[in-house]
């Protein structure tokens, strides 16, 4: 029961990405992976998104990135969060909490 | 910044980290795909496959980095249009604000420019210095120079590539039907090579030409070649009439050539081998030398100090106790203009800056309105810094637009200030060009950022607008308190400008109410032009001039008729020299300076200042005279018997009152006396403002010599209100007596007092004219915060009113609220302008700089024009119906 890329929402992945990234540096194909085994499957995120959005959060200076070697033995490049990514992680976890309840709420009392 | 760096740079590294890292990838999930038990063909294939278009991948990332300065400015300009033609009112009134403010100081930075800032338009302009002689024992004017001592000091100097002199008289050409005045300059030779000009049209002199017994040559201005020859090529060889004299025409000067005076028709060559010129008395030249390049003023002043040490050891009677001055032509010719510019340039600056404050206040009104769609733009995910710039984009193009906009408002100032300023020196220069274009840009970009980023910034401060939800009122306080203090900015520069623009004011009228010591009224001067070569025969010129005199004092109309020489009443000139009492001995510490002036001896019958004690002068056309003929110095007078008169302040300065009368005049240093001539005091006059009506009377000696020169002014009391209604008439006498010569410069003597003061009437006004801009504006800002205020309060007005609150309280509370703003404003503004009035210090006359009857006038009509402006809003507070308010809320 995979789920499509556009069911993920907006913002979300970001969230994914940074809470994954906190765990410790991790390369991009590490990150997908662990969506993956984590979630038990049912997310899949597509490469095409998921670099973007890893270069994008670099950018914004969430994400800090150094080259290394992989566990294979390969040059890679290790995502790690920095103090301004942690912070927003922390906001955004909090936000989806809060929604995350206000739709559970409604779910719980609509029915 | 670094990923501009990066992206721009480094792009070939990004690309490479950008495969390498797709590769690791797929590699990774190759890796896997073998472990699940794929052969390695079939796992690879299946990677690349999973992992997707890896191209397009790596061009969506590389999208991510790259930077958009060029679209995003794009998009900003773009959405900027829209924001100005969804707000087209708004917009006009900022454009329009800053066109009049960019405008009107680029007017005034295009006279600073072309005044004081561009070199003299000559090749190498700075390297123009004017050279003068003044007697070092006395603390002299200095003078112009002798011809054959400009010729040593040309020869023996070596910091100078050359130096030249001149001086001009006012000639009468005869060719025509009527005597035409020209102004015609004398020069040495050299006098081109200096300037680094050359004829438009024509030649230079040629070295036979500069020699004594030479042929005749003369130079024309553009202006003459215009008027006089239609701008015919063939003007060259023509001759022109003056005195004797035929000239030939060898050149045209090109029509910039403006020197040594502005005025100048004609240049002929003096030679240096004339006899005339031999004298080391006699001083003739104005003095122009071109440094040699990378020589420093004070390495010219040195060398000449030495050089004429020198010449005092050959020639120690003339030489001795000479000393060069050296100056830059450019600080000469710009003279004292230089404070009055530079003040009306700080003053149109503030008046920039309240014009700024003032759309400050309107974006931050505006910001507010805004913050829904801002909110709507951080929600959507823009970052500050590029709700920042699209703000600053928008302010950027109306200051874009007022400053092109500006641009005409400068062409049209200038040309004002042109008409205003005519007696400005190189007023003729002031031009627009790229350069005052650039300035404007610069402007608007100063001003955008003035302007734009204390509302951008507050305007896209998250805090300010975290949720969509919210509606504006809750945060109106905070921001209300920074537009208040710009009101209060705004108020305080306004004061600062009104009180500069009183003290001017002040000192213009205590100037008109100063009581001369003579009348000015219903007299007329004028000249009848005289060549210097007259004063070979000083006697017949004396007597020329003195039946002239008298028989304008005969004609009907004409009360008396005076000459004076260069110096009329009231017009500021200064001729101090140093005098010692022939009787007596004389006290060395105690210096006796005073100013000299030579008047005929109708003078003061005719200037009605009173005579106090003794005589006046006796009428030197009933005096026996005799004429002994002096080859030295044909410049001294050569009458035996000097008489003089002198002003109450000198008596009392120098001879303890009354008994100066009897006593006898020498002057010392090189003058127009020789050492061993003396003038006789034959009375005391009363003080006269001869300087000028700023000034104070100071010792004055008036030498009765009706013929001081050969063109005296001529002052003429008529029984007309208007004098220049005489004028007819006079020319027409003049004509009788001595028809080869021509009358000009006819004005009455109260213009010429009033011209003498252009300068400064011409700061009054404008400093009176930004002034009022600035209260208006300021006026304005308050008006629109107070307004904006009652607005946001809307709400609470109405709920008090309905609570029974009187009409009057809320009047009482929103104009409280503006005054209290306006007399903060008004304490801080008179601190500002006790502290900029130094600026006006020299420029003051009977008014102190920090006059406290100006400033409390000024800060009273501010005041009650803060008062008028606060009234409005404050009463439609108060009109508001609190039913229509409540139920719209």
């Amino acid at each position: 029961m995979a789920v499509d890329r556009s069911d993920l929402l907006q913002g979300t992945l970001d969230m994914l990405i940074l809470k994954i990234v906190a765990l410790g540096p991790v390369h991009g194909y590490g990150i997908s992976q662990r969506i993956q085994q984590v979630s038990r499957e049912v997310l899949q995120v597509q490469q095409g998104s998921l670099y973007p959005a890893l270069h994008r959060l670099e950018k914004r200076g969430w994400l800090a990135a150094t080259w290394g070697e992989s566990e294979s033995g390969r040059q890679a490049k290790f995502y790690r969060l920095s103090a301004k990514g942690r912070k927003q992680l922390q906001l955004e976890e909090s936000q989806w909490n809060r929604l995350a309840e206000a739709i559970a709420l409604i779910l719980r009392t609509a029915s | 910044m670094t990923w501009w760096w990066k992206s721009l740079f480094r792009k070939r590294a990004l690309d490479a980290q950008l495969t390498s890292e797709v590769r690791f990838h797929i590699d990774e999930l190759t890796d896997a795909n073998i472990a699940a038990g794929m052969s390695p063909q079939e796992a690879r294939r299946r990677a690349v496959l999973e992992f997707g278009g890896g191209e397009q991948i790596k061009e969506e990332l590389r999208d991510v980095h790259r930077v958009r300065v060029i679209e995003s400015a794009i998009a900003n300009l773009k959405s900027a249009f829209r924001f100005i033609r969804k707000s087209p009112s708004f917009s006009a009134v900022i454009i329009v604000t800053l066109a009049l403010g960019i405008g009107a100081n680029s007017a005034v930075f295009s006279a600073i420019n072309a005044i004081l800032l561009r070199p003299l338009p000559f090749p190498n302009g700075d390297q123009l210095m004017k050279l003068s002689q003044h007697y070092t024992k006395t603390n002299g004017v200095p003078t112009v120079v002798a011809p054959v001592r400009l010729e040593d000091w040309n020869r023996m100097n070596s910091t100078f590539q050359a130096m030249t002199g001149y001086y001009t008289e006012n000639s009468s050409e005869t060719s025509g039907t009527l005597p035409e005045k020209l102004k015609e300059a004398f020069v040495t030779q050299r006098f081109l090579q200096v300037w680094g000009v050359s004829p438009a049209l024509g030649r230079d002199f040629s070295p036979e030409e500069e020699h004594f017994g030479g042929p005749n040559a003369v130079l024309i201005s553009d202006r003459l070649w215009r008027s006089r020859f239609g701008a015919s090529p063939d003007v060259l060889g023509k001759k022109l009439q003056i005195g004797d004299h035929s000239l030939p025409i060898i050149g045209v000067m090109p029509a910039s050539f403006l020197f040594p005076e502005r005025d100048v028709d004609l240049w002929s060559a003096v030679p240096v081998d004339a006899p005339i010129a031999q004298s080391r008395r006699w001083t003739w030249y104005a003095v122009i030398g071109r440094l040699q390049p990378d020589v420093t003023l004070t390495q010219a002043q040195a060398n000449l100090a030495a050089v004429q040490a020198q010449l005092g050891r050959a020639y120690p009677e003339t030489d001795k106790d000479l000393g060069v001055e050296i100056k830059p032509l450019k600080e000469v010719t710009v003279g004292e203009s230089r404070s009055s510019l530079w003040m009306l340039f700080a003053s149109v600056t503030l008046l920039l800056l309240i014009a700024c404050t003032n759309i400050v206040t309107l974006l931050l009104a505006r910001a507010t309105h805004r913050q829904h769609e801002i909110a709507v733009r951080f929600s959507l995910g823009a970052s500050r810094s590029a709700i920042v710039m699209q703000l600053l984009t928008e302010v950027f193009l109306l200051a874009f637009f007022g400053a092109t906009l500006g641009l005409f408002v400068a062409a049209g100032a200038s040309k004002a200030f042109r008409t205003l300023a005519a007696d400005l020196p190189r007023v003729e220069e002031i031009r627009l060009d790229w350069r005052i274009a650039l300035y404007a840009l610069a402007c608007s970009i100063a001003a955008t950022l003035l302007c734009g980023l204390v509302p951008a910034i507050r305007g896209s401060s998250r805090a300010l607008s975290p949720s969509l939800a919210q509606a504006s009122r809750t945060q109106v306080s905070a921001r209300n308190r920074l537009q208040w203090l710009l009101v209060g900015t705004q108020v305080a520069m306004a004061v600062m400008l009104l009180a500069g623009a009183g003290l001017l004011l002040r000192s213009f009228r205590a100037l008109g109410q100063v009581s001369p010591g003579f009348d000015a009224s219903r007299i007329l001067t004028f000249r009848i032009n005289g060549s210097y070569g007259e004063t070979a025969d000083w006697k017949k010129l004396s007597q020329r001039i003195e039946q002239t005199v008298d028989a304008l004092g005969k004609l009907p109309g004409v009360e008396a008729a005076a000459t004076t020489g260069d110096d009329l009443p009231g017009v500021p000139q200064h001729y101090p020299t140093e005098l010692k009492f022939v009787e007596g001995e004389q006290d060395p510490q105690h210096k006796m300076v005073a100013e000299s002036r030579f008047v005929s001896p109708g003078f003061f019958g005719t200037m009605q200042i009173p005579l106090l004690a003794g005589e006046l002068c006796r009428d030197p056309l009933l005096q026996p005279k005799s004429t002994p003929e002096d080859p030295s110095g044909m410049h001294h007078v050569d009458v035996t018997r000097i008489e003089v008169l002198v002003n109450r302040s000198f008596a009392a300065a120098y001879a303890s009152g009354p008994t100066a009368v009897g006593r006898h005049l020498s002057v010392l240093g090189l003058a127009f006396l020789k050492p061993d001539q003396a003038g006789e005091i034959r009375g005391i006059v009363g003080d006269a403002r001869e300087e000028g009506m700023n000034r104070e009377p100071s010792p004055t000696v008036y030498w009765c010599m009706t013929a001081s020169g050969p063109d005296p002014f001529y002052i003429v009391r008529t029984h007309s209100a208007q004098p220049l209604t005489m004028s007819g008439t006079l020319r027409q006498k003049i004509r009788e007596i001595e028809p080869q010569r021509s009358v000009f410069d006819i004005t009455p003597l109260e213009e010429r007092i009033d011209d003498a003061f252009a300068e400064n009437r011409m700061r009054t006004i404008l400093l009176t004219f930004f002034a009022a801009t600035a209260i208006a504006l300021a006026c304005i800002g308050l008006y629109g915060t107070l307004s904006y205020s009652v607005n946001v309060r809307q709400r609470e007005v109405g709920l008090r009113l309905a609570l029974g609150a009187l009409r009057g309280q809320i009047v009482q509370q929103f104009l409280l609220q503006g005054l209290g703003v306006a007399v903060i404003g008004c304490l801080v503004g008179w601190g500002l302008a006790t502290a900029g009035g130094r600026l006006l210090s020299g420029m003051l006359y009977g008014v102190s700089p920090s006059d406290l009857t100006t400033l409390m006038s000024v800060v009273l009509l501010v005041l009650f024009v803060a008062a008028i402006a606060s009234l409005i809003p404050a009463v439609r507070a108060a009109r508001l119906d609190p039913m229509r308010v409540l139920r719209e809320e």
